[in-house]
């Protein structure tokens, strides 16, 4: 019998189609990738990018030169603008604003790599302290209400025709709709249970294991109850923290350990698939009204979303807000525990 | 410099790629949608390879399951949900969840494999349009479901996995997300201005008219303000009408013209996109609703699916819904 779940935090229903499950092999295509274009982002090519915001740089070397880690530009074809004022308005019964935001490139590696798995630990930590060093930064600018980190790999999943591994930095003057949903439910939560909903989701997991893939130390990666899509895994950290750029040293270390070892897993079982990441983490508190965060700290849990691009349903989804799901999370998650890399 | 607009409804912001001198139709064409060959179990004389049929339209009689229908509606082979059985609303620790039980239909909208809704006679639409309506009159007298949602997938980067035009009907026993934000935005506005947000819009639109790709005496087409894709399109009733079940024989007729009419602007501007239609509609038992105004929105597949519009729920559109509506207006038709 097919399932009906509810996502615990923002009470979205997801289909659980245990009728046609479909295992790893069903999904193991080649994915379609075009004709790869000149490589602008490796190292020793640093003019041919706009100039750089910031740089793990490795001794004391100049600005736009090579000898880099990591590296973060603007984007070429930016979104959204720096430059200007939001100027929100009313055109007749609609309301708009001019598109002011950030829009950065990170280059996660020197080398021509395509996947932040086939990174080192240490290397992908760098990039988490390139993200930690970038939204403190864009944190400054009171016009951004939010920064979006996230990940497109592969051309189905948004990626380029550069496959040189990066990642995209999104600073937005108003909270995106996903985010203000979950803030909202975990508020909810709060103000009923005195307790953060993520924190109890995550004991939940702990002493079922069932839909665990990865536990350590600091972190846990888990295939969440109502996953929307097959292989749809989030990582956490087990110490409760509302605010990702609060991440101490250590587990930052902890965060890179557990995302190598879940990028390799899915690379492994799904051949490669094609996925998206993306960085769920507390707004930049600007006060709008008094006490409108009171909570946040309490009840609001930084973590990252993994979504394999596996299945074509899209647009019917995208429209309804109804997921179907063909692969139940606890075999997806089965499937990742005991695959070995 | 592009412009991020609200949702007057959901209160969603889209950022609109408002800045129009790049634009170029061209990059927006699709890959022609190639027919593969073999045998199809939606053709007439193939019956026996779909599920029994639930009900069809034929033209002077026949047997059940025998070809001559025009519309065949059947249940899903692989259905998402079972129609079976009790809900039995349970909870886990945390977690809530409820059996799958709900109807999960195909409408085989006509016989021809080639013809799809665009290319069809206005009266051929209105045939499939009814058939949309006697299911869910049907299906509403069911206590276990909550809302109807109806669909179409057309073309297999929108998801569909048979060739021979069809639609969808799928039953369920709770309101889809998108659809209970929807209700609960227009819902707010009622209680505001005491008025319905979309009843609203329509008069501005009209008003203004930049945004109208088609309109007759019932309906009107056009490309919402805060369009989240690029060539979305809404058809939406004129006269407030929260419950598309309630659709009249004369407004039947209007939907089915202006639906085949604007998917053929489509057809044409874009090069046979693929798409999704669904239409929203007011959930069961919300009869005649004040605030809730039924409409179809139409989403052509022309985008690669940004990885974080799925994570945040922010959508960029690189596409101005004014020069949409132009080219989909200007299209050349017969």
């Amino acid at each position: 019998m097919p399932e009906l779940r509810k996502d615990p935090i923002i009470g979205r229903w997801v289909i659980i189609a245990t009728e046609r499950a479909k295992r790893p092999d069903d999904f193991a295509v080649s994915h379609e990738e075009p004709a790869e274009n000149h490589c602008p982002f490796c190292e020793g090519r640093e003019e041919e990018t706009p100039k750089e915001i910031f740089a793990f740089r490795k001794s004391n070397s100049p600005p736009n030169k090579a000898d880099w880690d990591v590296r973060v530009i603007p984007s070429i074809s930016p979104i959204l603008r720096i430059e200007g004022d939001m100027n929100r308005h009313g055109v007749q019964m609609y309301d708009v604003m001019n598109g002011i935001g950030a829009h950065e490139i990170v280059v996660e590696t020197p080398q021509h790599i395509a996947n932040i798995a086939d990174l080192s630990e240490e290397q992908i930590a760098k990039v988490l302290f390139t993200y930690i060093e970038r939204i403190t930064d864009l944190g400054r600018d009171l016009r951004f209400k939010y920064v979006l980190v996230f990940k497109n790999y592969g051309w189905s999943a948004g990626g380029g025709r550069v496959k040189h591994a990066r990642s995209q930095l999104i600073a937005t003057p108003v909270n995106p709709k996903r985010v203000k949903e979950e803030l909202a439910g975990a508020k909810k939560y709060f103000e009923f249970k005195d307790r953060c909903i993520f924190c109890d989701l995550m004991h939940q997991e702990l002493n079922s294991g069932e839909r665990v893939i990865i536990d350590t130390d600091g972190m846990v990666a888990l295939a969440p109850f109502a996953s929307r899509f097959p292989f749809e895994t989030w990582i956490m950290p087990k110490e409760h923290s509302s605010d990702f750029i609060k991440l101490k040293r250590n587990d930052v270390y902890a965060l890179a350990k557990v995302m190598k070892q879940l990028l390799s897993k899915l690379k492994k079982a799904l051949k490669d698939p094609p996925y998206n990441y993306i960085l769920h983490t507390a707004p930049f508190r600007i006060p709008r009204k008094p006490g409108y965060w009171k909570t946040l700290d309490d009840d609001y849990h930084w973590h990252i979303e993994v979504i394999p691009r596996l299945t074509r349903v899209a647009g019917f989804e995208w429209g309804s807000g109804f997921y179907i799901n063909p692969t139940p999370p606890e075999e997806a998650a089965k499937y990742l525990r005991e695959l070995e890399v | 410099m592009g412009e991020l607009r609200r949702d007057p409804i959901t209160g969603r912001w889209v950022i609109i790629g408002t800045d129009n001198n790049g634009f170029k139709l061209e990059d927006y064409y699709s890959e022609p949608n190639i027919k593969g060959k073999g045998i199809c179990p939606f053709c007439p004389g193939n019956e026996k390879m779909t599920p029994p049929e639930i009900i069809a339209h034929r033209e002077g009689g026949g047997a059940p399951n025998s070809s001559g229908w025009l519309t065949r509606v059947v249940p899903n082979k692989f259905p998402a949900l079972q129609v079976e059985g009790d809900l039995n609303k349970r909870g886990i620790g945390i977690y809530d969840m409820t059996n799958g039980v709900g109807a999960h239909e195909v409408i085989i909208d006509n016989p021809d494999h080639n013809k799809e809704i665009a290319d069809l006679y206005d009266h051929d639409v209105e045939r499939i349009i009814w058939t949309y309506r006697n299911r869910s009159v049907d299906l509403r007298g069911d206590r276990r479901f909550k809302y109807i949602l109806i669909f179409k997938n057309y073309g297999k980067p929108a998801g569909a996995s048979l060739e021979h035009p069809h639609s969808q009907l799928i039953a369920l026993p709770i309101v889809p997300k998108r659809v209970r934000e929807e209700l609960q935005g227009a819902q707010k506005y009622y209680e505001y201005k005491e008025r319905c947000v979309f009843c609203d819009i329509i008069s501005q639109e009209i008003q203004d008219g930049s945004r109208i790709i088609a309109e007759n005496k019932h309906f009107i087409a056009l490309t919402p303000f805060v369009s989240c894709f690029p060539f979305e399109f809404w058809v939406m009733p004129k006269a407030h009408e929260s419950d598309f079940s309630y659709i009249q024989r004369e407004e039947v007729l209007n939907f089915a013209s202006i639906l085949r009419e604007s998917l053929l602007r489509a057809k044409v501007t874009l090069r046979d996109p693929s798409y999704n239609f669904i239409i929203h509609t007011s959930p069961i038992e919300d009869m005649e609703s004040e605030d809730y105004h039924w409409h179809l929105e139409f989403m052509p597949k022309l985008t690669r699916l940004a990885g974080f519009e799925w994570g945040s729920g922010f959508y960029i559109n690189p596409v101005d819904p004014n020069v949409a509506a132009k080219y989909l207006r200007e299209a050349k038709i017969n």
